[in-house]
């Protein structure tokens, strides 16, 4: 317990200027939403309470989205580590890789639990402020964010992975950088392929009423989204995907320099 | 746990990269000994101390440290060791405090008040962070950690490398403490041989990837000599004899690997003792034989 709390405290203590910005910009995105909603409970206006709903439907989506982004992304410590040289100094150090990767591990879930708690605590306080039952139909809104925000953590984590799984082969700043490069090429090459696919490179076309998004979409959307094995199935992913992070983390610190 | 003779033995390694091979090397650190391990930069030696910490791996031979097997007790020998770099490996926003909280709970014999005793001594800052450190600093930092676990092995790759001669002196003092009780062994790789003949008792020298020499300082001290003589008088000594002959425009001096043997032989050269600087000096030019 005292080593993991050892390596926590180093990961975190580390990243703690990374989680600020992430907190400011996520805190100022929070209240630029929150203004017009805060605005619009104040009002009192009954016949507003539709389109209040509609916005804190659409702005706890948004947070949650950008909370789980935020949360789900490289913390740069990777990178930190092989510039400072701590990666190489690690290998002489008692945490096995096994250790180093559950920390990793454990710091990344720091990270989604506190952006996850700061998503519903923004539900909460627009529930507050707007003075209006924010579930629709038998939907729980904590429900539905907390679905958005995993489905985002998740996207993001899938990249952070294959990053992170890159990032291993660097043993130091000249490796890290060639390797950053063609990482970055690669990226934009796959991209490329992508865009050759037919239904991958359509332009918008817009639904029969001229509208982006027609309101059929639009509820099925919802409805898939509140659903309970939507829950599960992302729920399912995520522990995928935390397997799949603590696995490329602990090839990362197992592997030695050739 | 304290049962072994050699507290670093290394038998057979080869370690090949892409232009640079680590030769079959071979050599021991005796337990309560400091050996310096000598060579001119690039001659192997980060690549030895990195092969026994297995930070790289070998292609092989056989290390063993503190008695144990360097892969197979990798996480044994992690707790009783510790490692100075000749560059500090940690990050600049930290503090001598955090380092402190870091290394606590991963070394189960670290010793706070041994390291608050070393920040004290070497007159560091507890708050200040380590981006804002001198050089000398950093290294007095990395090692007060080094020293605060109770390490059985210290391995040290070019730590006094760009310090100036106080600190450098004051860390070897701090070294010398360290060996008192005889149970605790240091490998010290240098290109300042300076330090080493102050402090070590036995000295490796590395060329090319091989190992050259291995064995007590004083006896390879003794053993070595540079004779002073002219062209004439040069012709006369016994090839066999000759490390390396360096010319000048006054005659030659010429380093024989047999003191005694030379003082009978060649009574009418003068000779004179050789520094480890020399000894290193003539043997890197073994192959050229003659140089100036």
């Amino acid at each position: 317990m005292k080593l993991y709390r050892s390596l926590i405290y180093r990961e975190l203590k580390l990243t703690r200027k990374r989680c600020i910005l992430m907190l400011i910009l996520f805190l100022l995105l929070s209240l630029m939403l929150l203004l017009p909603i805060m605005i619009g409970g104040l009002s009192g206006d009954s016949e507003m309470e539709e389109d209040l709903l509609s916005i804190v439907w659409l702005a706890s989506g948004i947070v949650a989205l950008t909370g789980g982004f935020l949360a789900g992304t490289n913390n740069g410590l990777q990178k930190a580590d092989i510039n400072s040289g701590w990666k190489r100094y690690s290998f002489i150090l008692p945490p096995t890789a096994k250790q180093q990767a559950l920390s990793d591990l454990l710091t990344k879930l720091c990270y989604i639990l506190f952006f996850g708690l700061l998503s519903v605590a923004f539900l909460m306080v627009c529930k507050i402020v707007s003075g209006i039952n924010t579930a629709v139909e038998g939907i729980d809104p904590i429900c539905r964010m907390l679905n958005i925000y995993l489905g985002a953590v998740c996207a993001v984590m899938f990249v952070d992975i294959a990053y992170s799984y890159i990032m291993m082969f660097a043993n130091d700043k000249n490796q890290l950088k060639l390797i950053s490069a063609l990482a970055f090429v690669g990226a934009g090459a796959v991209l490329k392929v992508f865009g050759l696919f037919p239904r991958m490179n359509k332009t918008e076309k817009p639904a029969e009423d001229g509208t982006m998004i027609s309101e059929e979409a639009i509820n099925k959307f919802e409805t898939f989204l509140s659903s309970g094995k939507t829950i599960l199935c992302i729920l399912a992913v995520f522990v995928v995907l935390c397997v799949l992070f603590f696995l490329a983390m602990w090839r990362s610190h197992e592997r030695r320099e050739s | 746990m304290n049962d072994y003779e050699n507290a670093i033995e290394i038998k057979g390694v080869t370690k090949k990269y892409d232009g640079f091979t680590l030769d079959n090397i071979s050599f021991d650190v005796p337990k309560g000994c400091i050996m310096g391990f000598i060579g001119q930069n690039g001659a192997g030696k980060t690549t030895t101390i990195r092969s026994l910490l297995h930070i790289t791996d070998i292609n092989s031979g056989e290390i063993r440290l503190l008695g144990l097997d360097h892969i197979k007790d990798e996480a044994a020998i992690k707790k009783r060791i510790a490692v100075v770099f000749d560059e500090l490996p940690f990050h600049d926003v930290f503090n001598a405090k955090d380092m402190a909280k870091i290394f606590e709970g991963m070394y189960p014999e670290w010793d706070n008040v041994a390291y608050m005793q070393y920040i004290e001594r070497f007159q560091l800052p507890l708050k200040k962070k380590i981006g804002q450190f001198s050089k000398g600093m950093k290294m007095k930092l990395q090692i007060a950690c080094a020293l605060s676990h109770n390490a059985e092995l210290l391995v040290m790759d070019e730590a006094t490398t760009g310090l100036d001669p106080v600190v450098r002196d004051e860390i070897l003092h701090i070294f010398m403490e360290y060996l008192q009780n005889g149970e605790r062994s240091i490998l010290m790789s240098s290109h300042i041989t300076s330090d080493l003949e102050k402090i070590a008792d036995m000295v490796t020298f590395i060329d090319k990837g091989k190992i050259l020499l291995s064995g007590y300082k004083d006896e390879i001290i003794e053993q070595h000599c540079i004779l002073k003589c002219d062209q004439e008088k040069l012709q006369d000594i016994d090839s066999e004899d000759i490390v390396s002959i360096r010319t000048n425009n006054f005659g030659a001096e010429v380093m024989v690997n047999d003191r005694e043997n030379a003082s009978y032989k060649y009574s009418d050269c003068v000779i004179d003792p050789a520094s480890l600087d020399d000894i290193m000096l003539y043997y890197v030019h073994r192959d050229t034989k003659e140089w100036s």
